[in-house]
């Protein structure tokens, strides 16, 4: 591609920003600072859940219906660390991903050295995501700490206020926290996807015997994507918790995971930045119009058998995005000077 | 030719190899010797065994019984992703690229197949990690040029003319720096004139490479030629009919007669060519 035809590109993703931004800024006039940040708080985590979706379902083709029940795990060992242990939020969430991540080993190796594919791995992993729930569900104690089973566990540290006392006061700061944790994943997960781990997953997604001949080892690769995807959901469910300061096992239900799953199959397959635009209009609508979000299933249903139909790679599947014009436009500079133009 | 007692300087080695499909004997008792930068033909009518031989060395089918030794190491039952790391790449009769990773990503995947860096280094973007891509970037490329795809760099792998993911497939192949490279039917599905520059081709990269090389072949043209100074196996339901150079082998009765049946008169067609 031609460097002007990238910087057309780039303007025009610029311009659209900008237009989204103006959009957005109408929006909180009308509907109210504290509406509004809620919304973009449930955008941030259900982005951070639906990119680990993206690396396992649309980078590794592993199709999962339980990723809820991992957002479960991190989420509850989070809530544990921090209201049990004391440990700073920061870390809480940190601790409650990669133990979720440590989780995914359980379902992982037993389902891809039976080597599990399509339906039936996305069966295992419904499976492991309502054994979670459920056991969740019925446990109200253990030892000296209150679980509360079905009425869920309560009284957790909230992002509002008392995390970092440099953020700003009233509703932005939770706002800052997940958007800045939100974007940090972001940027990560599109560095994983273009290095040589992240194009091992895409040649087991494409054609898994081929790239086993051509030295990929699929137990590692698998169980690689499984534990991002799994340590994102965790980080997801950590946030939730101290965004709600209380858990209850209804939150992880399999209608979560479908959530994550559509976002991924609306957005795209091998797609970083279709799954972020569409897991952010699909939680952002049916928050903004309350009356329909219970008949998004529903919907999601039609857009699902609408989108196989004329678009089965998904809104951007397969597009990549590029950042390389940043790098060109810095380098370009400093050759313009030395020619003296 | 008389039989060749099989040593231990081979690079590849078949012994006694046997499998069964039910009740089907896809291939029976077949030995076969490479040794280090070989051209070998592997030849035979349709559903002699030949793909089943090459899945069997990488180990996409389990062996029934008999031994595959790769210097001298037996390689069976290992995963097919050991024995591509211990030096065996291999084509696909049906050409298997990844269709949606662009014709450099193909070769580059060859390449880095076991990553060069920590998953860690990934997320982070390291020196290390910039270097390794770099490094990477510039071998694929030279692979794609010895290929003749250069110009074809970017082009999504899945778009390309049928001839070109062929040659693709071995560039691919040649990227994980096999010792033996095994090409199932890299003339199938082209024509006379891409034929003989694939036959060219394959010479080019043996000769600079120095690999050894077994390839499948139907087109008799091309493996006759290519296997001029050296052997040509022949199978037929499964079991070895005979080896030898391709002048002994077209001369061959039994062979003529495993690929043109026999008239009732007994008189023999023609001869194979």
């Amino acid at each position: 591609m031609k460097p002007a035809n990238k910087l057309r590109k780039t303007v025009i993703g610029l311009v659209t920003a900008a237009a989204v931004a103006a959009g957005l800024g109408i929006l909180v006039k009308i509907m109210g600072a504290g509406y509004f940040q809620n919304i973009l708080i449930l955008v941030g985590i259900t982005l951070i859940a639906t990119l680990g979706v993206a690396v396992l379902t649309g980078y590794t083709g592993l199709f999962t219906i339980g990723h809820a029940g991992f957002m479960a795990v991190g989420g509850y060992m989070a809530a544990l660390l921090a209201k049990e242990a004391q440990v700073p939020f920061f870390y809480a969430v940190l601790g409650g991903g990669v133990f979720a991540g440590l989780t995914s080993f359980i379902i992982g190796y037993p389902a891809f050295r039976s080597r599990l594919r399509g339906d039936y791995f996305a069966i295992a992993t419904l499976g492991f995501a309502e054994a979670i729930r459920l056991i969740l569900n019925n446990v109200r104690q253990i030892g000296s700490i209150t679980l509360g089973g079905a009425y869920g566990y309560m009284d957790l540290p909230t992002l509002d206020g008392s995390i970092w006392s440099w953020l700003p006061k009233g509703g932005w700061g939770p706002v800052i926290v997940v958007m800045a944790f939100a974007l940090v994943i972001f940027f990560l997960t599109h560095a994983f996807v273009v290095s040589q781990w992240g194009k091992t997953c895409i040649a087991v997604g494409q054609d898994e015997v081929a790239a086993q001949m051509m030295g990929v080892n699929l137990m590692t690769t698998k169980m690689m994507a499984l534990f991002i995807s799994a340590l994102y959901a965790g980080l997801a469910g950590g946030l939730m918790a101290f965004y709600y300061g209380y858990l209850t096992p209804g939150f992880f239900m399999i209608t979560r995971s479908s959530d994550l799953l559509a976002g991924v199959v609306f957005g795209g397959m091998q797609s970083v930045i279709g799954p972020t635009i569409t897991s952010a209009v699909l939680v952002a609508v049916p928050e903004g119009l309350r009356t329909f979000a219970e008949y998004r299933l529903i919907v999601y249903g039609l857009f699902f058998v609408v989108m196989m139909v004329f678009r089965p790679q998904g809104l951007m599947g397969y597009y990549r995005m590029d950042f390389s014009i940043l790098g060109r436009l810095w380098r370009r500079r400093e050759p313009a000077k030395a020619g003296g133009r | 030719m008389g039989s060749q007692a099989p040593t231990s300087d081979q690079l590849l080695e078949l012994r006694n190899l046997t499998v069964d499909f039910g009740g089907v004997r896809a291939v029976n008792d077949l030995s076969l010797a490479i040794a280090p930068g070989e051209l070998i033909g592997l030849i035979g009518p349709n559903g002699a065994g030949k793909t089943t031989v090459f899945n069997l060395i990488t180990n996409d089918y389990q062996a029934t019984s008999g031994e595959i030794l790769l210097n001298g190491q037996s390689i069976r039952g290992l995963k097919p992703d050991r024995i591509n790391r211990l030096g065996i790449g291999r084509t696909f009769q049906n050409i298997r690229l990844f269709p949606h990773m662009s014709a450099y990503e193909n070769v580059e995947l060859g390449l880095n197949s076991h990553p060069h860096y920590t998953m860690f280094e990934a997320f982070v973007r390291s020196p290390r990690a910039f270097r390794a891509e770099r490094e990477a970037r510039r071998r694929a490329h030279e692979l794609l040029e010895l290929v003749n795809l250069q110009d074809y760099a970017n082009d999504r792998a899945g778009s390309l003319p049928y001839g070109l993911q062929r040659r693709l497939e071995i560039a691919r192949a040649l990227a994980s720096d096999p010792k033996i490279l095994l090409l199932d039917e890299p003339a199938a599905g082209t024509n006379e004139e891409e034929s003989l520059a694939l036959v060219q081709l394959i010479r080019q990269i043996h000769q600079t490479t120095g690999f050894a090389i077994l390839i499948i072949e139907h087109h008799m043209a091309v493996v006759m030629d290519l296997c001029r100074d050296s052997r040509i196996y022949v199978l037929n339901l499964g079991s070895l009919l005979t080896f030898g150079s391709p002048a002994e082998i077209q001369s061959n009765p039994q062979v003529i007669k495993a690929y043109l049946g026999e008239k009732k008169d007994g008189r023999r067609r023609r001869r194979l060519s």
